[in-house]
Order: C-alpha cells, then structure tokens, then sequence
C-alpha cells in the first residue's frame, strides 16, 4: 500500500433520508473525504446484498448503506428489513475473512448533515485502515 | 427400523386414488450406493429400504419437478406425492411450507426417526469400497456392515456423518404416517469446524476460504442438490443483469459462494447435502452452519420447525439487534 492510497467507497443512500441528510451537509457546506461514490436508491431496503458483492469487485474497498432511522422509514419498514438482512451478510462477509472494516451501515436523517460527515470519515478512514481490496477484483479483460 | 411396517405403510399410501407416487429410497446397482424410487403401485414398495446409507434427502425432488404450462382444457393433476424423510429431511419439508414452495395438501409425509446415517466416504476409506451387494444396518449403539456373509460391527463415531454428530432434530418434526418408534435424542457434538474458525482472525479465514474457494469448478451440484434451493430464475443463471460472472476463478466463485450461502441464511435446514456432493470437498456446512447459529444466536430464530412461521429473511422484528449500525 502506497502513502498516498485513497481507499474508494461505494454508498447506497435511500432517497428520503440520507440523501436528501448527505446534500444538506453539501448546502450547509459541511466538509468530508471525497473518496465516497453515492448511489440512490429508492428505499435501503432496496439494497441487494450483491449491490455490495459486486462493489467490492468491480473496485470498491468498501461499501456503505444508509438508511433512515427505525420508525422513519418513508415506506414505513424498509429499513427494518434491511437491518436484518446486511446484519446478516456482514456477519457472513466477516466470517469468510473480509475485513468488517469495508462494510458499514448507518441510519442518517435529512436534518443530520453532521451525521453524514462523521459517518463518511469513519467508513473512509476504516477502510483506508483495511486497504486495497485487491484479492477480491473481478478479472478485467482487455480486449 | 421396521422395514415391514414401511411397506405396509407406503402400500396402503400408493393404493389411494389420490396419491401420485411414493419417493422413497432402494439398494442402488452396487456396493454401498443406495438411490431414489418413485413407487407408483404396490408391486413396487418391496423396493423401498430404510438404512444408514440413506444419505440423500429426497425433499429435492418435491421442487425438481418441472411444472409445464398445461394445454388448453387440461386439469393439472392434483394428487399427493409422498415422501420418505428422515429428521432433517422433515425440516425441508417444513420449510418448503413455510415459503409456500410447496401445500400441505399436496404432501403426504412418511417419517422415519433417524439414529444416524453414516458418510460413505469415511467407511470407504476404513472398509473399502466393494463392488459386491452389501448391507449396512443400525446396531444398536453402532452400524453393522454385512459383506459377503461376513458381519463387521463398526463404532458409531467411526463413520457417523458430521451433520449426524451435529444433529439436533433426529425425528421428524411433520409427519402423516411415522415408521417404527421415535428415537432418543442424542447430545450434538460441539461444532469445532465452526468455532475454530472463529477463532482466527479475518485474515486466517480469508485465507482458509481462499483455498477452499479456488477449488469450486462451479458445477452447481450444491444448489441443485439443496432441497431449499428451488428459484425458477435463480441469480446464477440469470445473464441480465449478470450478478455473478461464468467464470471461474477467485473473484466470482467466492462471489457466488457467498451469494449461495447468503440465500441460504436462515432457510437452510442443515441437511448437509450441499456439502456431500461437492466434487471439490469445499466445506459448506460450515458456512450454513456458522449462519445458522448466527441466525438462532443473535434473532432467536431456527427454520424448518414451524409452517406457521415467517420467513426469516421476509420478516423482521423492531428489536432486530443493530450494534453494528453507525
Ligand atoms: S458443488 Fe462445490 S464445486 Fe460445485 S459449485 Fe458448489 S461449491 Fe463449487
Ligand atoms: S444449503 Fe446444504 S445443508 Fe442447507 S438445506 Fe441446502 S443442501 Fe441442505
Ligand atoms: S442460489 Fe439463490 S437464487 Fe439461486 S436457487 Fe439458490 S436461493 Fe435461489
């Protein structure tokens, strides 16, 4: 790993809350590392757990999912679901030797923009921790 | 276990009118091998066996079945398929229920308590194989195997299978018509194939898959085998999107494992056949089994034991623990 190494993060962030939570900390202009790549999507619940898979090998190093907080779910219990099943896939994920450093999930409202902040560092600074994911890249072929 | 009191049983089964066949387990054409039948009338049940070779978990073929599109002014047909199972087996059937993969209505359940069922490949490696036709029966504590008029009394311990050392459930936990008397539960063992690797640390795990996942060829004999893996578009044969590429190397075999293993995740009934037919002796129970515990550790939950039940991965509760949530 080179000094100047910046990790790449893939974040899944549902529509109603950490989005609309990570653009306030835009408006607000709150500063984080920009090694974070955002995805929208509808709902976390939404998030497939190969959404993850495929990240880690197509060039993440680690992958975050925010979700509103239980209860504020826009489609009433998404998030729930979605507790359980990336719950379980870290779980899975830990026991098959990738670093839980890569993986992180957090709940960030549309008022929380320092929450985002703070979430970003840690899952950049984690994953910086863990390093390159390179054992994991899918073969690239170039024609 | 009564053989007579099974073909009586499957007999009188095959005999009603609203019964499609039997599947149920016979000698297979040589040495230890044992396969499945499908007993459509009377004459047949003298086929069926029940015996420590009887391995193979026939709940597959409940959702093998191919179900065609019916031409125009034909009824389906509607009559029952019965099963033999033994305990585990039973927890497929549960759950097939619980996700509606399959009625109760078209079930008739056959159970035979299990005292254990042996993994040929240990009694290969400690008897040989053989060509000749052999017997292998439960006696008392252990198994016996008949071999050209010779009888070996073999230890339990010898060529008990994992997931039978493992096993919580030896009776089946559904049944219509239950063979012979229920038997004792036995302590499981403890499960050191998980815990050790527990006890590394990711790095040593990463390690250990690595090797195991390098090995997969990819044949998908453990999905085809597994009676829970049943999705008519299965992610793995889907090209569009293609989540998990053909190829076989590092990336996309551990990919797909972990895929596999994630589906599995609180449906997996622990029946280990996955694991027995992997041509590459990857050690998927522990896998399952290290989801399983997760499962029944951390949300109180165990599959194929209530048809009531939600799904486990189709549900949640408020109070899901999320200690790992930023
Ligand atoms: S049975 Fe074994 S080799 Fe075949 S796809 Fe499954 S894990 Fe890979
Ligand atoms: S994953 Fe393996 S042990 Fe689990 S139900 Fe399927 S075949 Fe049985
Ligand atoms: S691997 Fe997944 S998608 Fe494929 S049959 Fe099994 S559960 Fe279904």
């Amino acid at each position: 790993m080179s000094d100047n190494y910046e990790p790449n993060i893939v974040a899944f962030l549902c529509n109603w809350c950490s989005y609309a939570g990570a653009d306030l900390a835009g408006t607000s202009r709150v500063q984080y590392p920009a090694n974070i790549q955002v995805i929208r999507v509808m709902c976390s619940g939404r998030v497939n757990p190969l959404y993850v898979m495929n990240a880690l090998q197509q060039g993440a190093d680690g992958v975050l999912v925010s979700g509103c907080h239980p209860g504020d779910c826009h489609y009433m219990e998404g998030n729930f679901y979605a507790r359980r099943r990336l719950g379980m896939l870290k779980d899975l994920m830990e026991f098959v030797g990738v670093d839980p450093k890569r993986f992180h999930m957090s709940w960030v409202s549309a008022s929380e923009g320092h929450k985002w902040k703070e979430v970003v560092e840690k899952t950049v600074e984690d994953a910086r921790e863990a390093g390159p994911f390179e054992g994991f890249r899918r073969r690239q072929i170039d024609w | 276990m009564d053989l007579e009191q099974l073909r009586k049983t499957a007999a009188e089964v095959v005999a009603r009118d609203d019964v499609k066949y039997l599947i149920g387990w016979k000698k297979g054409s040589y040495g230890y091998r044992v396969a499945p039948v499908f007993v459509e009338d009377a004459a047949g049940v003298a086929e069926l066996i029940f015996s420590p070779l009887c391995t193979a978990n026939l709940t597959t073929y409940l959702t093998l079945v191919e179900k065609t599109p019916l031409p125009r002014g034909q009824e389906a047909d509607k009559r029952k398929v019965a099963l033999m199972v033994k305990g585990c087996d039973s927890r497929a059937v549960v759950q097939l229920l619980v996700e509606k993969g399959i009625h109760r209505e078209e079930v008739i359940v056959i159970g035979c308590p299990c005292p254990g069922v042996v993994d040929q490949s240990l009694l290969v490696e400690k008897y040989g194989d053989t060509e000749e036709p052999v017997e292998v029966k439960w006696n008392g504590d252990g198994f016996m195997l008949v071999r050209g008029g010779e009888e070996i009394k073999i230890p339990r311990d010898e060529v008990l299978a994992e997931k039978c050392r493992l096993c919580r459930y030896p009776n089946p936990v559904i049944s219509d018509h239950l063979i012979g008397a229920e038997v004792e539960k036995w302590s499981p063992a403890e499960d050191s194939g998980v815990s050790e690797l527990d006890a590394k640390d990711v790095d040593g795990r990463w390690e250990y898959w690595e090797e195991q996942f390098n090995k997969c060829i990819r044949c998908y004999s453990c999905r085809n085998v597994c009676p829970l893996c049943y999705c008519q578009d299965c992610i793995l044969d889907r090209l569009n999107p293609t989540w998990i590429n053909r190829a076989v190397n590092f990336s996309e075999n551990t990919a797909f494992n972990i895929s596999r293993a994630f589906h599995l995740a609180g449906r997996c009934i622990e029946c280990g056949e996955c694991e027995r037919v992997c041509p590459a002796n990857i050690p998927l129970g522990k896998i399952n089994r290290k989801m399983a515990r997760e499962v029944r550790e951390k949300y109180g939950f165990e599959p194929g034991l209530d048809p009531e039940a939600e799904p486990f991965q189709a549900s949640f509760k408020p109070d899901d623990p999320e200690d790992f949530i930023l």
